[in-house]
């Protein structure tokens, strides 16, 4: 079988020393790809704005470049790239992949689209299956996020193909935010949804050349009001959250609209 | 005569003088000069937690800075009646001209321009004596001492002031807070002036208040004007009147690497000496300057005054040429220091968020005292006065002794714009 793919042709002129060239070759590509993924990570939280999230997200870029370009080096040390060869090797490659580790190269490839397509870059506050977190890094196979409470979760790329992946601020600074307040019906909307812009407007953490929106909805055990603003940056999204909860909170207690007082179940 | 005589304070004092907000352009420096600050900026933030120094500026030649007496001398602060003279001047002229047809004018200027002190002496201009003779009195509309209104109670606080004869609020950026109930004046005085119910007046804004309330008040069309940017040109015309607008001599300053000279030559003086002599070789400082500064001329002459030396015997010969300066006898020199050598203030390391709410707290309401600065912020004030010795040590901030107002320093201000526009805080348009 082996023969029949002209394999051990290919691989006939393959020397100890091309083998430790080739190994050198490997280790040196691994380690400029470690640097990569360790120092300009670092870098970047340095940086603000968006200078750190292009920095982020030339990471996963990078090591692609540093992967093909170990491909095009070593390749030619250890077997002579005629075109049997090649279709040789990477026959022989296909088959292995194909068959033993299909879901690995199916996220490999995935993981190749995704840097392209970008449905998510380091950076990004992402949902996937209920997984709520920020794009910490993109490997290979799969990308780490990391929840608000600060668990690591592991998606593999192949996700991309079958799941509903939803990205808060797709590659930009702009995150939107929502409050929520569950008021008991009877009072003055449109003074209530002054006060509410009001509250966003008077935040330190707001991004006021965004649009500050106050929805409402009328539910059948009250009122429904729905905040929408963007914070200075994503990563202040709990605390801006909160804080326009607390503050909207206050003031509509000190005006005298009661919040419901019965469980509600919001769907 | 006298239009002619107003033309000249507005070309000195008001280099550029008042333009459309929208038409403002920032002075355009070389492509070089911004790789390089850009790079710089890059590194103070990488630096930052690096280096523990904290010592803001180390003068980076052996030249002394220059004296009080030197400074008063060479790049005094600008004497703002006439300023005042020169933008009652251009505003009657756009007027005149049918480009300003609004009772109510929004002045906008980024902080440290000097409108406020300006608008503050706007009174001084219809007295007798005075260039713009035939003005009416202007009524100073001072700002509450407590900023925390109702909507009632700011109704009838605006009905207690003058506003049917010429009035003038000299920084609007005083009269209100962002709290939620620190709105309520400055929406008030909006709703009045769009409607019509007051009579004619100046706004002066400061350019971080004033996009604040634009985004505010989206459906308000103000439509602003502002002083023209400070471009090499002018900053050269001004930076002359400054040190020679009393009948002084002419001021002659080159930088201290390559001799080259700065200020441009006084008018009348420079045609009669460069006939019969070779052609003065210019430096670019007053360009990039003028882009440092972005067109700032608060901040452009604190860096002038920064960046100003002087030989150690040069103040007893600059009393000496103050003494006989009726006779013109002696140009009093200067050097120069490159913008490249001159060290200004850094940002020092710390919790970015808090350190980003006080400074954007403080420019949007032009400086505020250590109460009101909690209550827009949110922090406490044990952690506040923190935050605020450090940037005070680092020269970045300032506090007034008399009243405890923290304010934004001239020099510290491109680093901290430049610091809240990459944590992505909302900044001004200038």
């Amino acid at each position: 079988m082996i023969e029949d793919l002209g394999i051990k042709a290919a691989f006939a002129s393959i020397t100890g020393q091309a083998l430790l060239k080739a190994l050198l070759v490997i280790v040196i590509a691994s380690l400029i790809t470690v640097a990569v993924q360790k120092v300009l990570p670092r870098i970047a939280e340095k940086l603000g704005g968006k200078p750190r999230l292009y920095l982020l997200a030339s990471v996963p870029l990078l090591r692609l470049l540093i992967i093909l370009a170990t491909i095009v080096i070593v390749a030619p040390i250890l077997v002579e790239p005629s075109f049997e060869n090649m279709v040789a090797i990477f026959g022989a490659l296909a088959l292995a992949l194909g068959f033993a580790f299909k879901d690995y190269a199916n996220s490999l490839i995935a993981g190749i689209v995704t840097l392209y397509e970008m449905p998510y870059r380091p950076g990004d506050w992402i949902e996937v299956d209920g997984q709520y977190g920020v794009v910490r890094a993109i490997g290979t196979r799969a990308a780490e996020i990391v929840t608000p409470d600060d668990t690591v979760v592991i998606i593999p790329h192949n996700k991309l193909w079958n799941s509903l992946i939803a990205n808060g601020n797709d590659g930009t600074d702009n995150l939107m935010c929502v409050a929520d307040f569950h008021l008991e019906a009877n009072h003055d909307v449109s003074r209530v949804r002054e006060l509410l812009r009001d509250v966003a407007f008077t935040s330190p953490r707001t991004k006021t050349w965004q649009p500050v929106l106050v929805i409402v909805f009328n539910k059948p055990w009250g009122m429904h009001y729905r905040l929408k603003a963007y914070p200075f940056d994503p990563k202040e999204q709990f605390q801006f959250i909160s804080e326009l909860t607390a503050r909207g909170s206050a003031e509509l207690a000190r005006q005298g609209v009661k919040f419901v007082s019965v469980p509600v179940s919001v769907s | 005569m006298t239009d002619k005589t107003n033309d000249n304070i507005a070309d000195s004092c008001l280099p550029g003088g008042l333009i459309p907000a929208e038409q403002w352009a920032q002075p355009q420096t070389s492509v070089q000069r911004s790789l390089k600050d850009a790079v710089r900026h890059v590194l103070t933030q990488l630096q930052a937690g690096v280096s523990q120094a904290e010592d803001p500026f180390e003068s980076m030649d052996d030249l002394p800075e220059l004296s009080g007496v030197q400074q008063s001398r060479l790049a005094p602060e600008p004497d703002y009646s006439r300023q005042a003279e020169a933008i009652a001047c251009a505003l009657k002229q756009a007027r005149s001209e049918g480009a300003l047809s609004r009772e109510v004018v929004c002045l906008v200027a980024p902080p440290f321009s000097g409108l406020q002190q300006a608008l503050g002496r706007f009174p001084e201009i219809g007295k007798p004596g005075v260039a713009d003779s035939d003005a009416e009195g202007w009524n100073i509309i001072e700002p509450p001492h407590t900023l925390s209104f109702s909507d009632h109670d700011a109704g009838k606080w605006w009905d207690g002031r003058d506003l049917s004869r010429p009035w003038v609020i000299p920084e609007l950026a005083d009269f209100w807070l962002r709290s939620l109930s620190g709105l309520a004046l400055v929406r008030e005085l909006f709703r009045r002036v769009a409607n019509g119910d007051t009579g004619p007046g100046i706004v002066g804004c400061s350019s971080w208040c004033w996009r604040y309330w634009g985004h505010y008040l989206e459906n308000a069309q103000m439509s602003p004007w502002t002083p023209a940017a400070m471009d090499a040109e002018r900053l050269g015309v001004w930076f002359s009147h400054l040190a020679s607008g009393s009948g002084k001599s002419p001021v002659v300053a080159r930088m201290t690497g390559d001799g080259l000279y700065v200020l441009p030559p006084a008018e009348g003086a420079e045609v009669e000496k460069t006939k019969g002599r070779k052609k003065r070789k210019y430096s670019t400082f007053l360009r990039d300057l003028a882009a440092t500064s972005r067109g700032n001329p608060g901040v452009a002459l604190a860096i002038w005054q920064r960046s100003l030396r002087a030989r150690p015997d040069d103040d007893t010969k600059l009393e000496e040429a103050d003494d006989k300066s009726n006779t013109r006898s002696k140009a009093a020199d200067c050097w120069v220091v490159p913008l490249g050598r001159l060290s200004l203030p850094s940002m020092p390391q710390s919790k970015e968020s808090v350190t980003g709410f006080v400074l954007h707290g403080l420019l949007l309401h032009n400086g505020l005292d250590m109460d009101s600065l909690e209550a827009v912020t949110g922090v406490s004030t044990y952690e506040l006065s923190l935050v605020l010795s450090r940037l005070k040590r680092a020269e970045l901030v300032t506090c007034d002794q008399p009243g405890g107002r923290w304010q934004v320093t001239p020099i510290g201000y491109p680093t901290v714009r430049r610091h809240l526009q990459s944590w992505g805080f909302p900044l001004d348009q200038f």
